[in-house]
C-alpha cells in the first residue's frame, strides 16, 4: 500500500470518529505525498466546512473538482460552503445543477439548488427544484418544510402550517418521543412467527409487546393486543394512550380523542396520555388553543425532550402567538441545537417577525444539521472511493 | 421626507466626527467613466444635515488620466468643485486615491492594463505623480481632512509585505512633498486584510497617522458566522478596534448593512450598535457604509461583491430608512459630549491575540485564534471587565488580568514572560487548546500533563471550590470538544471537575499572582459553535469564571451591572460622569447599575430633564439592541 493510501485511510478514519486536527495533519501528509488525488482535496474541504471554514473549503472542494469533474462529494462541499458565505447566488445555483447532473437521482441536490434560487428571488423555479426533490424523495421533510415557507409568503401562515402538519408526518423522532414518553424505548421488533394469541400472562406483557408492534409500524397486531388489553383492564392507562396513538395513525380523529381524553381522565399527569390527546386536539383547529395547554404541560413534565417544545411551539404557531411559539423554539433549540423541526419553525417565527437575517441562518443550520445527519457527504464520497476501485 | 432644517444650527462633535463613503456612481446604470456625475451638492446638503463631518470621496486614475502623462482638466475641474462643494458646507473629505469600487474601474487605466498596478514600477511612479498633482493643488484647501492611499480591495491585490511596503511608502512620500500637515492614511485594517489575503499589513499601516476599523462581510462570516446581530457579531467592531495598533486615532467604517437580507429595522439596530460601540470603545469617529440605495438593475440570481456596498441610510427617492433615524439620534447625542473633559476607564484585562494567528499559509490553530479570541473578549465584556488585546510580542504589565484563548502553541519565550507577570501579581486565564504542556507550563500552572483525553462530544463541570467561583454555576451540555487535557493537580488548588472527577479548572498562586487553567478550550467551543443551543451553558460558565478571576485581581469596574446583555461604559469627567450602555441581545433587559457613589440625578445626554436618583443603584430598561446614554450627577 503506497503511503498516499496509508495516509488518506488514517485521514478518513480520523474524520469518521471526529478528530478533525488528526484528520486534517493526515490528510495535509497525503497530499505531500501525492496532491493530484481528489480524494484527498474533497476530503480536506469537508473538514474545513465541517469546522467552519468556509473559504478554505471552497479551494479545495474547487482544486478536487479540476481534478476529477465526477467528483460528487466535492460538488456537495462546495456548494454547502458557497451556501454558508452567503450572497454567492450565481455560483451556488451553478454548483447544485452541477451535483444533480453527477448525481441525478440525489433529492439533496435540488432542494440545496431550491434555497439558491430562492435567495436569488427566483421563487417559481425553486418551489420546481423543491416538486423535484419531492419526486425522487417523498418524504424529505427539509424539501416539504421549505415549500410551506415559500406558501407562507405567498398565501399566509394559515398555508405554511398545512404544509408543516404533513413534513411533521415524516418525522420519525415524533414517534420515538410518545414511545419514550411511555416508557418503551427502542424495543426490538417482536419475532415475526410471535403468535398474539399466546402472549401472556398478564396485561404487562402484552402491552409491551402490543407497544413493540406499533414501534416497527405493525399497527393492527398492536391493535389486537390492546383489544384484548382493555377487554380485561379498561382504564389501563398506557393502552388508552396507545390505542389512541393508533387511531392517530390511521386519522380516526374522533375514536382517537376519546380515547385520549379517557387517559387523561384516569390520570392527568400521564404523559403519554396527555401527548394523545395534545395531538388529536390540535388536529382540530377550533380546538388548537386547549392542544397548547397540554402540550405546556408536556413540556413541563418532560423538560429533557426537544419534542415537548417543539409540540407547543407548533401549537403557539397554529394560533399565531409568535413570540411564545418562538420561546418555545429557542427552548428546543437549546436541547437540541440540530433539531430541523425547531430551526424551520424557529425561521418561520423569525420571518413573521421581520427578522430575515436570523430565519436565514435558521434555514441554514437545518440544511446542515439534516445534510450531516442524513450522511450525505460520506455516502457520497465512500461512493466515489467505490468507484474508483471498480475501475 | 426628513424637516430640513438651518445647517448653522446643527453642532457637531469635532472629537467624534460622523462620516460617510460617498460612492462615484449612485447607480448600476452609470457609465463606467462617470465619476461623481450627480447632484453632489445636494447630497452634501443632506450630510450637513445628518451632522456628518467626513466625507470619503473615491478618485478615479482612470477619469484623471486617460492617457500616460496628460490629466483630464474635466476631472480635475470635477474635483476643485466637489472641494469647493464640501468646504461651502462644511464637510471634510478624506481622498481615497485607489481604490476598487465595483462598477466603478477607477484604477483601470486603458494604457496600464498590461501591467500590474501593485507591483510595477512605472505604473508606480505614475500613480506617485498623481497623488503629487491632487495633494499639490489641494492641501491648503479647508475641506480636505486627509489622503487616503488606498481601500482594502486595492491592498488586498498585493501579494507580498514587502510590495504592499514599499508602495505605501512611495505614495506617502509623495503625500509629504508637498503636504506634511493632513493625516496620510490606509482604508484597511490590519486583521481583515490579513484574512483576505494573508499579508501582514501592520508595519504598513503603523506609518499612518489615522488608523481604519472594519469588519467586511468575509470576516464577519468568517469569525462570527451567525445572524449579523448575534451577540458575538454585535461585538466585533469593538474587537477589531482593540485589536488595532494603539496611540493615534482609529476610524470606525464600513457602518452599516452588508448584505440585501436584513430588514429595515436589523439594519437600523446594526448601525446603532456599531455606532455606540464605536464610541464605548474608544473609537475616534465612525463612517458608514451608503448614504443612498444604489439605484440596481434586478440581478438574478445576485453575487454578493464583498467589497460592493449596496444599502444606504436612505432609499434611492431620499426617504429615510430606520437606520438614518439612528444616525441622526446618535449624532444629537455625541454632539452634546465633551470628549476632551471625559475619559474611558483603564482597560485592566486582555485577551491575548497568539503569535500562532498569523501564520502562512494558514494552520488549524491561526483559524480557530480569531474566533477564540472573539469569544473570550465578547465573554469578559458579559462580565463587565475593562477589555482590550494584546498581542504576544506586547509588554503585559499594563494588564491585571490577561485571557490566553484555546491556544495550541505560543511563541517561544512567551509563557516565561507570562509566569513572570504572574509572579509580579498578574491573574493569567488559560485554556487548552491541543499540544503539549512543556515544564514551564507545568510549572506555571501547578499540575503535572498526562495527555491528550481524546474528543469528546459533553462537557460537564462540577465546582469544587465555591468560595472561589463565586456565581460559576455546573452544567451539562452537548458539546463537541475537539481536546481535554488530562491534569494532576500538583500545587494547584482542583476549582472544578468534569463528571469522572477529572481536573477542569485549576488555581495556582504564584508570587503575588496567580494561574487559573482549564483543562478544556472552551473559548474555541464558543467560537466554533456560536452562541446557539447547547453552547449557552458553556458562555455562562466562561463569563462567571472571567468575571470571579476579575474580582480576585481587582478589576472590578466602577459601575457593577446585573444584565450581562448589557455592555457599560463610564466615561468620567471633573464634574459629571456619562454612562453609555448598549444591549447586545434582542431582548427586553433592565440593567440594574450600581455605583461606588451616590447618585444625585440623571438625565440623558441627548437632552431631557432629569431624574432623581439619591441612591448608589438604579434600573435602566433597554429594548433589544437598545441604547442609552446618561449624565450621572452626584451628590
Amino acid at each position: 500500500m503506497s503511503e498516499h493510501v496509508t495516509r488518506l485511510a488514517q485521514a478518513e478514519e480520523f474524520a469518521r470518529q471526529g478528530n478533525v486536527a488528526a484528520a486534517l495533519a493526515a490528510a495535509e501528509q497525503a497530499l505531500s505525498v501525492d496532491d493530484k488525488d481528489a480524494h484527498t482535496h474533497c476530503l480536506l474541504a469537508a473538514l474545513m466546512l465541517d469546522e467552519g471554514f468556509n473559504e478554505p473549503a471552497v479551494a479545495a472542494a474547487a482544486r478536487a473538482i479540476e481534478i476529477d469533474t465526477q467528483c460528487a462529494a466535492a460538488y456537495l462541499v462546495l456548494g454547502l460552503a458557497y451556501d454558508r458565505i452567503g450572497g454567492m447566488g450565481d455560483r451556488s445555483v451553478l454548483v447544485w445543477h452541477e451535483l444533480a447532473e453527477v448525481a441525478p437521482d440525489l433529492a439533496i441536490a435540488y432542494v440545496q439548488l431550491g434555497e439558491a434560487l430562492y435567495s436569488a428571488a427566483l421563487h417559481d423555479e425553486a418551489v420546481s427544484a423543491w416538486e423535484r426533490a419531492l419526486e425522487l424523495d417523498p418524504r424529505d421533510s427539509r424539501a416539504t418544510y421549505l415549500l410551506a415557507i415559500a406558501a407562507q409568503s405567498r398565501q399566509g401562515t394559515g398555508a405554511a402550517l398545512a404544509g408543516f402538519r404533513r413534513a411533521a408526518e415524516f418525522d420519525l423522532g415524533q414517534d420515538e418521543f410518545f414511545f419514550a414518553l411511555a416508557g418503551f424505548e427502542r424495543l426490538a421488533p417482536p419475532p415475526a412467527a410471535l403468535d398474539i394469541a399466546h402472549i401472556g400472562p398478564g396485561a404487562a406483557k402484552r402491552l409491551e409487546v402490543a407497544y413493540a408492534f406499533a414501534a416497527h409500524e405493525e399497527y393492527l397486531k398492536a391493535a389486537e393486543l390492546i383489544r384484548a388489553v382493555l377487554s380485561e383492564s379498561p382504564d389501563t392507562v398506557s393502552a388508552l394512550a396507545l390505542a389512541a396513538y393508533l387511531y392517530l395513525k390511521q386519522d380516526a380523529i374522533n375514536e382517537a380523542t376519546a380515547c385520549a381524553l379517557r387517559a387523561v381522565a384516569l390520570d392527568g399527569s400521564d404523559a403519554a396520555a396527555i401527548y394523545a390527546l395534545g395531538m388529536t386536539l390540535a388536529r382540530r383547529p377550533a380546538l388548537a388553543h386547549h392542544a397548547t395547554r397540554l402540550f405546556s404541560t408536556l413540556a413541563e413534565i418532560a423538560p429533557s425532550h426537544t419534542m415537548s417544545f417543539v409540540l407547543l411551539a407548533e401549537s403557539e404557531l397554529a394560533l399565531q402567538h409568535y413570540a411564545a411559539a418562538g420561546d418555545a423554539y429557542d427552548r428546543a433549540i437549546a436541547l437540541d441545537p440540530g433539531s430541523v423541526r425547531a430551526l424551520f419553525g424557529k425561521a418561520v417565527v423569525s420571518l413573521t417577525q421581520g427578522d430575515h437575517s436570523s430565519a436565514k441562518w435558521a434555514l441554514g443550520r437545518a440544511a446542515r444539521f439534516d445534510i450531516e445527519r442524513a450522511g450525505c457527504f460520506w455516502a457520497l464520497y465512500d461512493g466515489m472511493a467505490k468507484g474508483a476501485c471498480q475501475q | 421626507m426628513s424637516t430640513r432644517t438651518e445647517p448653522a444650527r446643527l453642532p457637531r462633535n469635532p472629537l467624534f466626527p460622523l462620516g460617510v463613503d460617498y460612492y462615484p456612481q449612485g447607480s448600476d446604470t452609470s457609465a463606467p467613466g462617470e465619476w461623481y456625475g450627480d447632484d453632489f451638492d445636494s447630497e452634501f446638503d443632506a450630510f450637513r444635515q445628518a451632522r456628518i463631518t467626513l466625507v470619503r470621496i473615491y478618485m478615479s486614475w482612470k477619469a484623471f488620466e486617460p492617457q500616460v502623462g496628460v490629466y483630464s482638466e474635466q476631472a480635475l475641474s470635477r474635483l476643485r468643485e466637489i472641494i469647493e462643494s464640501a468646504g461651502a458646507h462644511r464637510l471634510n473629505l478624506i481622498l481615497c486615491f485607489f481604490a476598487r469600487v465595483p462598477g466603478a474601474s477607477l484604477t483601470d487605466v486603458a494604457w496600464g492594463r498590461e501591467k500590474d498596478p501593485h507591483t510595477d514600477p512605472y505604473l508606480i511612479e505614475r500613480q506617485a505623480a498623481l497623488i503629487r498633482s491632487v495633494v499639490e493643488a489641494h492641501c491648503d484647501d479647508r475641506a480636505v481632512f486627509g489622503w487616503e492611499l488606498a481601500d482594502e480591495a486595492f491592498c488586498a491585490a498585493f501579494e507580498s509585505v514587502a510590495d504592499l511596503e514599499s508602495w505605501v511608502e512611495t505614495m506617502r512620500d509623495a503625500v509629504r512633498e508637498f503636504d506634511d500637515r493632513h493625516p496620510v492614511m490606509v482604508g484597511a485594517d490590519a486583521e481583515t486584510l490579513f484574512h483576505t489575503s494573508r499579508i501582514d499589513a501592520r508595519a504598513a499601516l503603523s506609518t499612518c497617522e489615522v488608523g481604519i476599523v472594519h469588519a467586511t462581510p468575509s470576516y464577519r462570516g468568517y469569525i462570527a458566522e451567525g445572524p449579523v446581530l448575534a451577540p458575538d457579531s454585535t461585538h466585533l467592531g469593538s474587537y477589531l478596534l482593540h485589536c488595532a495598533p494603539r496611540g493615534r486615532p482609529l476610524l470606525c467604517d464600513g457602518i452599516g448593512p452588508h448584505t440585501l437580507d436584513s430588514s429595515h429595522a436589523e439594519e437600523a439596530a446594526l448601525v446603532r450598535c456599531a455606532l455606540y460601540a464605536t464610541l464605548m470603545n474608544g473609537g475616534s469617529g465612525a463612517l458608514v457604509r451608503r448614504w443612498r440605495d444604489a439605484a440596481v438593475e434586478r440581478r438574478t440570481p445576485y453575487y454578493l461583491d464583498p467589497y460592493e456596498a449596496l444599502v444606504g441610510l436612505v432609499d434611492d427617492e431620499s426617504h429615510d430608512k430606520a437606520s438614518m433615524q439612528e444616525l441622526r439620534s446618535f449624532s444629537r447625542m455625541v454632539a452634546r459630549l465633551d470628549l476632551r473633559a471625559l475619559t474611558r476607564p483603564v482597560d485592566e484585562v486582555a485577551v491575548l491575540v497568539p503569535s500562532e494567528r498569523m501564520a502562512v499559509p494558514p494552520t488549524l490553530a491561526s483559524l480557530y485564534a480569531p474566533r477564540s479570541c472573539l469569544a473570550a473578549f465578547a465573554r469578559a465584556k458579559e462580565a463587565h471587565l475593562p477589555v482590550t488585546t494584546v498581542r504576544e510580542q506586547d509588554p503585559y504589565d499594563p494588564y491585571a488580568m490577561i485571557i490566553v484563548p484555546s491556544v495550541t502553541d505560543l511563541a517561544e519565550g512567551s509563557l516565561e514572560e507570562l509566569a513572570t507577570w504572574v509572579q509580579r501579581g498578574g491573574s493569567l486565564v488559560y485554556s487548552y487548546g491541543g499540544g503539549e504542556f512543556g515544564l514551564v507550563a507545568r510549572e506555571l500552572f501547578g499540575v503535572d500533563f498526562l495527555g491528550h483525553g481524546g474528543v469528546r462530544t459533553k462537557a460537564t463541570c462540577r465546582i469544587a471550590q465555591r468560595d472561589v467561583l463565586s456565581g460559576v454555576e455546573p452544567f451539562e451540555t452537548r458539546v463537541d470538544m475537539g481536546h481535554f487535557a488530562l491534569l494532576a493537580p500538583g500545587e494547584a488548588i482542583v476549582l472544578a471537575t468534569d463528571d469522572s472527577g477529572n481536573p477542569l479548572v485549576t488555581l495556582n498562586r504564584r508570587g503575588q499572582g496567580q494561574a487559573i487553567c482549564m483543562a478544556v478550550p472552551f473559548e474555541r467551543i464558543l467560537g466554533q459553535g456560536g452562541l446557539f443551543g447547547a453552547s449557552a451553558p458553556v458562555a455562562s460558565f466562561l463569563r462567571a469564571l472571567y468575571a470571579a478571576v476579575g474580582g480576585m485581581s481587582g478589576c472590578a469596574p466602577k459601575v457593577t451591572c446585573d444584565a450581562f446583555e448589557t455592555e457599560v461604559v463610564l466615561l468620567s469627567g471633573d464634574d459629571e460622569d456619562v454612562l453609555l450602555l448598549l444591549n447586545h441581545y434582542a431582548r427586553d433587559v433592565t440593567a440594574n447599575v450600581r455605583f461606588e457613589r451616590r447618585v444625585a440625578s440623571v438625565s440623558p445626554v441627548a437632552g431631557g430633564s432629569a431624574v432623581t436618583v439619591n441612591d448608589v443603584a438604579f434600573g435602566v430598561p433597554l429594548g433589544p439592541f437598545g441604547v442609552a446614554s446618561l449624565r450621572i450627577v452626584y451628590g
